[in-house]
């Protein structure tokens, strides 16, 4: 009797073990290397409070660049998380950059009362920073390292404060 | 020590299976249901490392939709009529399997009208009745469709609007494909239903 419940005990601890691996596996960071590591092409456009930033200017310093918009169902999911890894390591001379392709400051001002945060949301209104970029679908994600190549890039929403996306992108810091 | 069962084997086997997978997989790539909050039905391709999801848009979400975003009556109107599903395509392969690209100009519609093909980002304009639209109202449906063309590595997933060009109410089949690499892969959905133009009543 002792050794069946015995057996049952480790059953239920391996069932619980094998649903963590897969749960573990489905979240499992994903950012993927960019071939080549491009130049990042640079831009100047106006964020919310109206301070320009230029991409160039941020040479030396990782950079995360979101292009987002309101209405994109998996780009107000990750919006959260972004803000979370931004807090995380916003004293780690890592930047956070959002670009809201389209829209106007009305519909981000309404957008930002439920999603708050408190890295720069930049504005392409007319779509033509987007355009330089290699994106074909919102969110698409960039890590860009000190030198200005683009490392990583992600299509669809991430956990940007998983430990392994963090450690992935505090590493490009010391990269040579 | 009594000797373990092959019940409990068995049991143990199942357990593994359920929580890996396996057995969902075994009942079939196509998965159909009802969205509980809104009542819309959905298609789902779950197979071959890839998903890919159709969910019904009601014609009046879609107008409502475009024409918050800047676009004339009779344009907003051409849009939603013309059989528009909410859809997201995932790359769900382990990442060791490398990337997948789509084309959606290479899927084929089957209905009662015969084979069509997708209206496609680049094929929208086409479809306007008047060709004059507002840049942002552009924009706005540029980027809120599917990518026409699109490389997904393992975890990448887009959202995106898919247009059929079908009346609401309509029925048809898709056959779509993807490739890995060289290989190409087919997948397909049927007896798709393009959601009808209904206008709900108030609640009391």
């Amino acid at each position: 009797m002792i050794s069946k419940r015995l057996l049952q005990v480790v059953i239920a601890l391996w069932a619980v073990f094998a649903l963590h691996e897969v749960i573990a596996q489905q979240q499992e960071p994903l950012l993927h290397e960019v071939p080549e590591r491009p130049a990042a092409p640079d831009f100047s456009i106006e964020d919310m409070d109206g301070v320009v930033h230029t991409l160039s200017a941020y040479r030396g310093k990782v950079v995360i660049l979101n292009f987002w918009a309101t209405w994109c169902p998996p780009c107000r999911e990750e919006m959260p998380a972004m803000e979370r890894a931004w807090q995380m390591l916003r004293r780690e001379d890592i930047v956070m950059l959002a670009v809201n392709v389209g829209e106007d400051e009305d519909s981000i001002f309404e957008f930002t009362a439920s999603y708050p945060v408190e890295f720069p949301l930049l504005l392409d209104r007319e779509s033509a920073v987007i355009r330089d970029w290699p994106v074909r679908g919102l969110p698409t994600t960039f890590v860009i390292d000190p030198q200005g190549k683009i490392v990583y890039r992600a299509i669809g929403g991430r956990d940007w404060d998983a430990p392994g996306v963090l450690q992935k992108i505090r590493a490009l810091k010391s990269r040579p | 020590m009594k000797p373990v069962s092959t019940v409990l084997i068995q049991r143990l086997l199942f357990i593994t299976l359920l929580i890996s997978g396996t057995v969902a997989a075994a009942t079939g790539p196509v998965n159909t249901g009802v969205v509980p909050e809104t009542g819309l039905r959905f298609w789902e391709w779950n197979a071959r490392g890839v998903l890919f999801r159709l969910t019904q848009r009601l014609p009046d979400q879609t107008r409502a939709y475009f024409m918050a975003r800047g676009f004339d009556n009779e344009n907003a109107e051409s849009i939603a009529t013309r059989c528009v599903f909410q859809s997201m395509f995932k790359n769900i392969a382990e990442q060791g399997d490398g990337a997948v690209s789509i084309d959606l100009d290479t899927w084929r519609i089957h209905s009662a009208g015969g084979e069509t093909r997708m209206i496609t980002r680049e094929k929208w304009p086409e479809n306007f009745v008047n060709p004059e639209v507002a840049k942002a109202a552009a924009i706005a449906l540029e980027w809120s469709l599917l990518p026409t063309r699109q490389v997904y590595a393992p975890g990448d997933y887009n959202w995106g609007m898919t247009g059929y060009g079908l009346k609401p109410g309509k029925v048809f089949d898709l056959d779509f494909s993807w490739k890995r690499g060289d290989k190409v892969f087919q997948g397909y959905l049927k007896s798709v239903e393009c959601a009808p133009d209904i206008h709900p009543d108030p609640q009391p």
